[in-house]
């Protein structure tokens, strides 16, 4: 018995095929993971199966009924999007339940019944909160836990769909989230869990199906195929997953030295990065790293402490000055920090390099097409044309593009905050060996923030480990995970 | 196939038209010129034409200016009372002090430029929510208006420069060449410059702005200053206009260079649209208004029937693009 299923589905976009004849079917008490690499059409099949699109050609059967005649039957399907989409300033009970028609609440409001209802839920999912805590107050974890008893809690519902659940979660409460998800199992519901993190699908799921450039190319039972088999369906072709990506040429000469940066959320810590050197910083997250860097940056306040970049003098809280002088910081949260969504590639390729577009008083339209070009030649940035807007290119794409404008503007220092988050292996490879070659060839040197441990491990000629806003450890490459580990959760040596 | 074809061509027309909220409301603006023409004996005359060309010149300059503000995610409610303000002390400058007229122009001129700073430096300094800041503001601007006339007008404006106002080029009335000349100078700012491309990436997004080392503070304290110029060149173009400074002047500036903007296409939310749309809105509103005149509308429904077409007139994009939508869904079935 099938309750979701798509048959011969076909979505097409100006310019592309998202997905093309695609034939998937979800059996309730089964987890069933999807992958792909970005823009395989993982998106565009979510989007069909939870009614956002309509396919050109194709149905979808919801319980063995065309769901695209009674579009009510989309309501059987919960989905948990990857980005968290709550309320900040209302309850963690009221976002529990809302919208209220969905969750059998009729008339008015009280908000005391709604906490006393939300105590069992937020005690099934173990989110350490109160109810009437406000949702902007509780940690990321805790939200995104909540989003999934959200979606659970509503009437009705038969298949749940994840997102990339575990992309904001601490490696404690991934555990926590999977037990959740083997008891949904067990109360014979279908499940499709999305997720970059191979380890994660094997780990969960029953079956397993491959998406690539819009067509499924592969199917099987998780049990009887290995990681390797993932990865040749998913890119094509073999990728060794034992390769490291540290600079070959570090040089002696030292490049930024910072000294006692303290600042809110970061205390007393001091460093040297060299020239042509990948400088990996780890931690859990909330461990302080990024905010240090933007402190370095001046986009945060430094209350004590020093910086010198090539012997020079550092000025603080100055982000032009910063970047001006080769300190350029590429953020985590790359659709609110790194792109301007509306604006063209093409404009965002430019905007940091607007000085050597000049032709008189005004930007000559020329010069800036034939630096898109480039920059979409060089990073092999995949898309139509240079005039589309940013925010519809996939996240790897998008990130290329901000390490093209990055570079257009001759860069000293580079920092990567999370620049594989919610990026697929096939691209990761790629932008590690973007590092790599960017610290050999262009000297510059690079501070890579991750929390994932293997690829700090893979990409780092020298990690700093960071717990509550301190430095509780440097070490060299070649360092073993456990010792790295105890280190980010505070326990030393 | 030839079926095709047709749906093809109509599919192109309708892209046209919903392609931006700027190109659709330029069709919306010519359909009322047709239907004006058509109903009215007295559109075409060029006695009214000049009229509602003059009245859009100062809703376009303004919303020109405004629509600078809201391509950054802001705006400014006292530009209407800096107007005023300026004018104002033109007018205490020619009248009372006999000062040189175009000095007295000139420096009130420089005055705008002043509040208008004034304004950013307070919102970016003290980090304000822009129109609470300038809600506030123009009480205080209105204010000063008030304690220097004593709610009386200043007349006898010298005559040498009345031209600025009443005057005309040919058929072309003083204020609209100017509004002409502030769309260039904004458009070549906007669509040119670095400070134009800083413009958008600060309404995309100012935290992403900051981070690529754009001086975000220093680029919005600019557009205060600036919209603050524009004001304070429509308010002494008015009062060249009206031969005498009035403390009511530009009344109904504020809203009526947000409405323009907005109905042109700029986004209120920052980051999208061309200020060449506030000048496209504000001629809908100058004509919508002036064929309720020639209509000969009852007064006391004037604002009302003002109102409502106004909206129809916003609603016709949002509209053409549901039936786009639709039309889609349609194509897919069958």
């Amino acid at each position: 018995m099938k309750v979701l299923e798509a048959h011969n589905i076909t979505k097409r976009f100006p310019g592309v095929v998202a997905l093309d004849s695609v034939d998937i079917a979800f059996e309730p008490g089964k987890i069933h993971a999807v992958i792909g690499e970005n823009g395989a059409g993982k998106s565009t099949l979510i989007k069909c199966l939870t009614g956002v699109y309509e396919p050109e050609e194709g149905d979808v059967y919801i319980n063995g009924k065309d769901a695209t005649k009674d579009r009510l039957l989309f309501d059987r399907v919960a989905y948990v999007p990857q980005e968290i989409d709550l309320f900040g300033h209302m309850s963690v009970a009221e976002n529990l339940f809302i919208p209220y028609e969905k969750s059998g609440i009729q008339g008015t409001i009280n908000q005391r019944k709604l906490q006393n209802m939300a105590v069992p839920i937020l005690e099934k999912f173990r989110i350490p909160v109160k109810p009437d805590a406000l949702v902007k107050d509780i940690s990321v974890s805790a939200q995104q836990l909540l989003q999934i008893a959200r979606a659970c809690s509503h009437t009705d519902y038969q298949v749940l769909m994840l997102d990339e659940p575990t992309t904001s979660l601490t490696t404690k409460d991934t555990e926590i989230l999977f037990d959740i998800i083997a008891e949904i199992k067990k109360d014979n519901k279908a499940i499709i869990f999305i997720s970059h993190k191979l380890e994660e699908i094997f780990q969960l799921s029953d079956e397993i199906t491959v998406f690539r450039n819009g067509k499924k190319v592969a199917y099987s039972p998780t049990e009887e195929v290995d990681i390797r088999w993932v990865i040749r369906q998913m890119t094509g072709k073999e990728l060794d997953q034992s390769q490291v990506f540290y600079s070959d040429r570090v040089s002696d000469e030292v490049l930024l030295e910072v000294k006692d940066f303290t600042g809110d959320q970061f205390t007393d810590v001091s460093f040297e990065l060299r020239k042509g050197e990948i400088l990996g910083f780890t931690g859990l997250v909330g461990a302080g790293r990024s905010e240090l860097m933007q402190g370095i940056l001046g986009a945060l306040p430094v209350i004590k402490g020093s910086a010198r970049m090539e012997g020079e003098d550092w000025k603080l809280g100055d982000t032009n000055f910063a970047v001006n002088h080769g300190f350029i910081y590429l953020p985590e949260e790359r659709k609110k920090q790194g792109i301007l969504p509306v604006l063209s590639i093409k404009a965002n390729i430019s905007i940091s390099s607007l000085d050597e577009l000049m032709n008189g008083f005004s930007i000559s339209a020329k010069k800036e097409e034939e630096l898109a070009e480039k920059t979409i030649r060089t990073y092999d940035i995949k898309t139509p044309d240079s005039d589309k807007e940013i925010q519809f290119l996939s996240g790897g794409n998008q990130q290329k593009v901000i390490i093209g404008r990055a570079m257009s503007c001759n860069p000293k220092v580079l920092v990567f905050d999370e620049p594989t988050k919610g990026i697929d292996v096939g691209t990761k490879t790629e932008i590690y060996r973007l590092m790599k070659e960017l610290a050999e060839k262009e000297e510059i040197g690079i501070i890579m923030i991750s929390s994932e441990m293997d690829e700090v491990l893979k990409c780092s000629n020298r990690i700093i480990a960071m717990y509550e806003g301190r430095k509780v450890g440097e070490f060299p490459h070649g360092t073993d995970k456990e010792t790295l580990l105890s280190a980010i959760i505070g326990i030393s040596n | 196939m030839s079926e095709e074809k047709t749906t093809g061509k109509q599919n192109a027309l309708v892209n046209a038209l919903t392609k931006s909220n700027m190109t659709a409301m330029g069709v919306v603006l010519i359909i009322l010129i047709l239907i004006a023409s058509v109903a009215s004996p007295y559109f075409l005359d060029i006695y009214n034409l000049q009229s509602v060309v003059r009245d859009l010149a100062f809703v376009g300059m303004i919303g020109i200016a405004q629509s600078l503000l809201l391509l950054v995610g802001e705006l400014d409610l006292s530009v209407g009372k800096i107007a005023s303000l300026c004018g104002i002390l033109s007018g205490i400058m020619m009248v009372h002090w006999g000062w040189n007229s175009w000095l007295s122009l000139i420096i009130a001129l420089a005055l705008g430029l002043v509040f208008g700073c004034i304004n950013g430096l307070i919102i970016t300094k003290l980090r304000l929510n822009s129109m609470v800041a300038t809600i506030g503001m123009q009480g205080v601007y209105g204010g000063i208006n008030l304690v220097l006339t004593k709610g009386k007008a200043i007349t006898g404006v010298p005559e040498n420069i009345q031209f600025l106002g009443k005057g005309a080029i040919g058929p072309i009335p003083y204020p609209f060449i100017f509004c002409v000349l502030v769309l260039i100078a904004v458009l070549f700012l906007v669509k040119k410059t670095k400070t134009g491309r800083y413009i958008y990436a600060i309404g995309n997004s100012r935290e992403a702005a900051k981070i690529l080392g754009i001086k975000v503070d220093k680029i919005r304290v600019m557009i205060y200053s600036l919209v603050g110029l524009i004001s304070a060149l429509a308010g002494v173009l008015y009062v060249a206009r009206l031969g005498s400074a009035q403390s009511a002047i530009g009344e109904n500036w504020p809203m009526n260079s947000i409405a323009a903007s907005v109905i042109g296409g700029v986004a209120l939310t920052g980051g999208i649209g061309n200020p060449a749309g506030a000048l496209i809105g504000a001629a809908v509103i100058s004509i919508i208004q002036n064929m309720i005149v020639l209509f000969g509308v009852n007064v006391y429904w004037q604002s009302a029937v003002s109102g409502l077409v106004t909206v129809a007139a916003i609603s016709f994009s949002s509209i053409s693009a549901i039936v786009r939508e639709k039309r889609q869904r349609k194509v897919k079935l069958g």
